[in-house]
């Protein structure tokens, strides 16, 4: 099979539509039973976007109440409750599942050729997980809120805490086994469902970032959850597995968490880096240079993350020995991480770049991330963090890794599928403008904070009367926010305008290599019509026939009435 | 439509009656060995006090029966290499929790000032020694438990 | 080709003579493996999650070995030990209903999933017992927590002095309430299941009568139900006297 074959005469003709996974049944009844990868990404789809837009919300809320030193509308405690929400929704109902669950789901199988996951009624069962899960968190929210933060430090949240924690808890509780189930899916489809012929280092880098996030999701979330539910315990039950006062420790309750809670941030952004190792290869036209080295250091990640989690605890009477040790390994972790990096820019180097929207997200992605890598290792060295701790700069790196890293190669992969998901090509010039807003807006958000956390400003507090020299600071990410907030809407409207007048995209819009892009565009509800044979070597770019098939693909976007799409 | 070698394994190893029975007889006499050590102390060898060997003791034949059920009962010894992996995993993993008690070992275990006071036992309160806290009543200490 | 179409949960390829195959796998013995594999890796989420627990106990209890010494005389290790011997019993009941599976002997299979249930009600009703004199004598964990070492019998209160710290007790039965607890809800999980898989049995539902893995994955998470007890009881019931 050829990995990059485009003609016109893979397009359907007017009026004569193909059944694929999208219109073969039209009931709410059949998207609500199915049990179909493709299906189910998009209901994941849906429903983590939502999920986002409230979370962008609280976000908004925040920014706007930090405009002034004294605060704006909001009080301490409402103040509390709205960030906590901020992190609940954006750890636990966003990151962790946004990236594995729709793209994730809807790749995985096309990428090795397989009809679907291993265990579809499994796969729904996630999904409905997630959304119970979701409506405990919301119901929360609603009558009550918390105000513990998202990482629910005991004994606060065990013992004084007068908010709805327990049912946030559970609902987060429902939320992590919906990414265990995934988790088992994705690895067991790895394992057992590929293609002929597709062997693990034919693997595209999106699936081996797959299986390395669930491998972790399954060794890590089950300690997490186990230890959620101790403090539900203590609450509802009064069992004192974390109180002081009864000789339990509250910092056993942080061991516990950030088990978890520091490999999760690798679960939030291996996805992100195997999007963008796809991005890079498909739009360099270049096989991504030390394939090997990228996907071992997947793996390296998903290993190391989960020996560092005692740099979140420097400053919680962790042992000192131990904050030697953890800061050692958690800079071992920046070793794999760059490697990604240089090999992307590796790739780059004397690539055939072509500028379509998806690749501006991926190199906004490069340098955003590397900054956000970086400030870690500033974060991770035990004498700057006692200096750092729990000021804005945390604030700064952390969302320069998730919302940089994650939200950009998200919105790449979005972009860059979403011919493959509908079946239609959206607008790429506002899409390129979109890209440069979102890296503007995000940079104008997140910048100022590194500065106004090297200064003192603490996060979590919701006014700054004290130091009013940190406006100006505070201002600029207000206005950075309100555009990064348009830069998040817009999608949300071009892309949904391309469902309804969007060209038709053919089964390989942007020329790239892959299984997924040799079905047809939305695939068939097996994917595949017959299994494919795969004989090829992953990113296998033809240099010599490249010029031809570029042209080809881009006079039939052009042909589609695409503008700003010609180079 | 060719079984794989892994699945004719699966069709063809039918483990006799006997070997379950032998290895609930052989959990059984272990239990019972278990509860007979539990009930007289361990004479010291060398370093190793009673205590710790009684615990050994039980924890290794804990470990043995644990080691027979996912053996022999779940089948582990007939499994392919992928599923003895995954087997495998998660035990493994589990003992790197024990990483945590690293920083317990070289951390001086600060009780709150409203512990129950040591002098009430007249025995050690934990293996670091700690130093006996004052009588302080827990309902007039500064802390005021959610209800 | 064409019904895969139109029929996306039809069976995509010709194997019609395999009911039990799902249409996502190629071959009979493919599925199997996932399946097995699939088992494992929730049981592998299982491990993590109660070896969380696990390590919460060992941290507490070598910080108060003699307090928890003295707080678990209040476990009757015969009653543990009589529960020791029923889930092994049922575990061994289970991997007989396994090879009669294998071995396609319906009616058997039936007979020992009954005994295993049986096995599970068992254990669940000696639990009750051991859990109602926890509660008689003010040994759950709260505000009506019981005061009084004396509860203890003779190694609680020795020549007038309290030989435990009430708190650490406290926080022993804590310990023992979440970890016994959860294994309970296990069990009640496990007594679900075995009842579905018996009622598939019973029905000659095909899913579970032409291969044997479905059988074999109930078995699984039965023995690992088999296997946290395996630890449980001696970590709880058999504490060895501390110096």
């Amino acid at each position: 099979m050829s990995a990059t074959s485009i003609g016109t005469s893979e397009f359907p003709k007017q009026g004569q539509e193909e059944v694929n996974y999208l219109n073969y049944d039209h009931t709410l009844r059949s998207w609500l039973t199915t049990g179909d990868h493709k299906r189910i990404a998009i209901l994941y789809l849906i429903s983590t976007t939502f999920i986002f837009f409230l979370g962008s919300l609280a976000a908004g809320m925040i920014r706007f109440e930090l405009t002034s030193p004294a605060g704006v509308v909001l009080e301490s405690e409402t103040y509390n409750k709205v960030f906590s929400s901020h992190g609940v929704i954006m750890v636990f109902f966003f990151l962790v599942l946004a990236l594995p669950a729709t793209l994730g789901n809807f790749l995985l199988p096309l990428m090795i050729g397989a009809r679907d996951l291993a265990f579809p009624r499994l796969n729904l069962g996630s999904w409905y997980l997630y959304m119970v899960g979701a409506a405990l968190m919301l119901s929360g929210l609603i009558f009550g809120g918390i105000d513990t933060g998202w990482t629910f430090y005991t004994p606060y949240s065990s013992m004084y805490s007068n908010t709805q924690v327990s049912l946030v808890i559970i609902g987060i509780f429902f939320s992590g086994f919906s990414s265990i189930t995934t988790g088992i899916n994705f690895i067991v489809t790895t394992h057992k469902m590929r293609a002929p012929g597709m062997t693990w280092f034919r693997l595209p880098l999106f699936v081996w970032a797959l299986y390395a996030t669930s491998v972790i999701v399954i060794l890590g979330t089950p300690v997490i959850a186990i230890t959620l539910l101790l403090v539900v315990f203590e609450r509802l039950f009064h069992l004192p597995i974390f109180s002081p006062e009864l000789g339990g420790d509250p910092v056993l309750f942080q061991h516990l968490f950030w088990f978890y809670s520091h490999p999760a941030v690798y679960i939030m952004i291996l996805p992100a880096f195997g999007i963008e190792s796809e991005l890079i290869a498909n739009f360099a036209r270049k096989r991504i240079f030390g394939y090997h080295f990228v996907a071992f250091s997947t793996i390296a990640i998903a290993g190391l993350g989960f020996l560092v989690w005692g740099h979140h605890m420097f400053v919680s009477s962790q042992s000192m020995y131990e904050g030697l040790v953890f800061s050692l390994i958690s800079f071992l972790v920046a070793v794999p991480s760059a490697i990604k990096i240089f090999n992307w820019t590796a790739t780059l180097y004397k690539g055939n770049i072509r500028l379509q929207s998806p690749m501006i997200y991926a190199l906004g992605f490069i340098g955003l991330f590397t900054v956000g890598g970086l400030t870690g290792l500033f974060l991770g060295s035990v004498g700057t963090d006692v200096h750092l701790t729990a000021t804005y700069f945390v604030v700064a790196h952390f969302h320069y890794v998730m919302v940089g890293g994650t939200m950009m190669a998200f919105l790449g992969g979005l972009h860059y599928w979403w011919p493959k998901m509908t079946g239609r090509m959206f607008n790429d010039g506002i899409a390129k403008w979109n890209a440069v807003l979102v890296f503007v807006g995000f940079n104008l958000t997140f910048f100022p904070q590194f500065i106004v956390g090297w200064l003192g400003m603490p996060r979590r507090y919701h006014y700054y009367y004290f130091a009013p020299e940190f406006q100006p600071y505070n201002i600029m990410s207000s206005l950075g926010a309100s555009a990064l907030a348009l830069g998040f809407l817009l999608p949300a409207f071009y892309l949904t305008a391309s469902l309804f007048n969007g060209p038709k995209a053919g089964s390989n819009p942007w020329g790239a290599h892959g299984l997924e892009w040799e079905t047809s565009s939305p695939p068939p509800v097996t994917n595949f019509l017959e299994t494919p044979i795969v004989t090829d070597e992953v990113y296998d770019f033809d240099p010599v026939s490249e010029y031809e098939q570029l042209r080809a693909a881009q006079d039939l976007l052009d042909e589609g009435g695409n503008p700003g799409g010609s180079y | 439509m060719a079984n794989s070698p892994a699945a004719a394994s699966h069709e063809h190893h039918i483990v006799p009656t006997s070997t379950y029975f032998g290895t609930l007889i052989a959990l059984i006499v272990l239990m019972v060995i278990t509860v007979a050590v539990a009930q007289f102390q361990i004479p010291d060898i060398g370093p190793l006090t009673g205590t710790v060997l009684n615990q050994l003791v039980a924890l290794i034949i804990a470990g043995i029966k644990a080691f027979l059920v996912v053996t022999i009962f779940m089948g582990v010894k007939w499994q392919t290499p992928l599923t003895k992996l995954w087997a495998v995993t998660g035990f493994v993993w589990f003992t790197l929790m024990f990483i945590i008690m690293g920083d317990y070992l070289t951390r001086k275990y600060e009780p709150l000032a409203s512990w129950r006071p040591n002098q009430e036992t007249a025995l050690p309160r934990t293996i670091h020694g700690g130093t006996p806290m004052p009588m302080v009543d827990p309902n007039e200490a500064n802390l005021h438990p959610r209800e | 080709m064409a019904g895969a179409h139109a029929e996306p949960l039809a069976h995509g390829h010709d194997h019609g003579h395999d009911e039990a195959l799902h249409h996502q796998f190629e071959d009979i013995g493919q599925q199997n493996e996932s399946y097995l594999v699939g088992m494992w890796t929730f049981l592998v989420t299982e491990v993590m999650f109660f070896g969380a627990l696990f390590f919460t106990y060992t941290l507490y209890r070598l910080n108060y070995q003699y307090d928890f010494w003295v707080a678990h005389e209040h476990l009757d290790w015969k009653l543990g030990a009589f529960n020791t011997t029923v889930l092994l019993f049922s575990s061994f009941t289970m991997v007989m209903a396994v090879q009669s599976a294998q071995l396609k002997k319906r009616s058997h299979v039936m007979r020992y999933l009954e005994i295993t249930v049986a096995c599970a009600f068992i254990f669940l009703g000696v639990k009750y017992v051991e859990y109602s004199s926890k509660f008689a004598d003010h040994l759950y964990p709260g505000i009506s927590f019981s005061t009084d070492p004396k509860v203890f019998g003779e190694h609680g209160f020795v020549n007038g002095v309290p030989m435990v710290n009430m708190n650490h007790a406290q926080l022993f039965y804590g310990l023992y309430f979440g970890m016994t607890g959860l294994h309970a809800v296990h069990i009640i999980v496990g007594i679900g299941v075995l009842t579905a898989l018996w009622r598939l049995w019973k029905n000659h539902a095909k899913s579970v009568t032409v291969d044997y893995v479905p059988t074999e994955l109930v078995g699984l998470y039965w023995h690992f139900v088999d296997l946290v007890w395996i630890f449980l009881f001696p970590l709880m019931y058999l504490m060895p006297t501390p110096h």
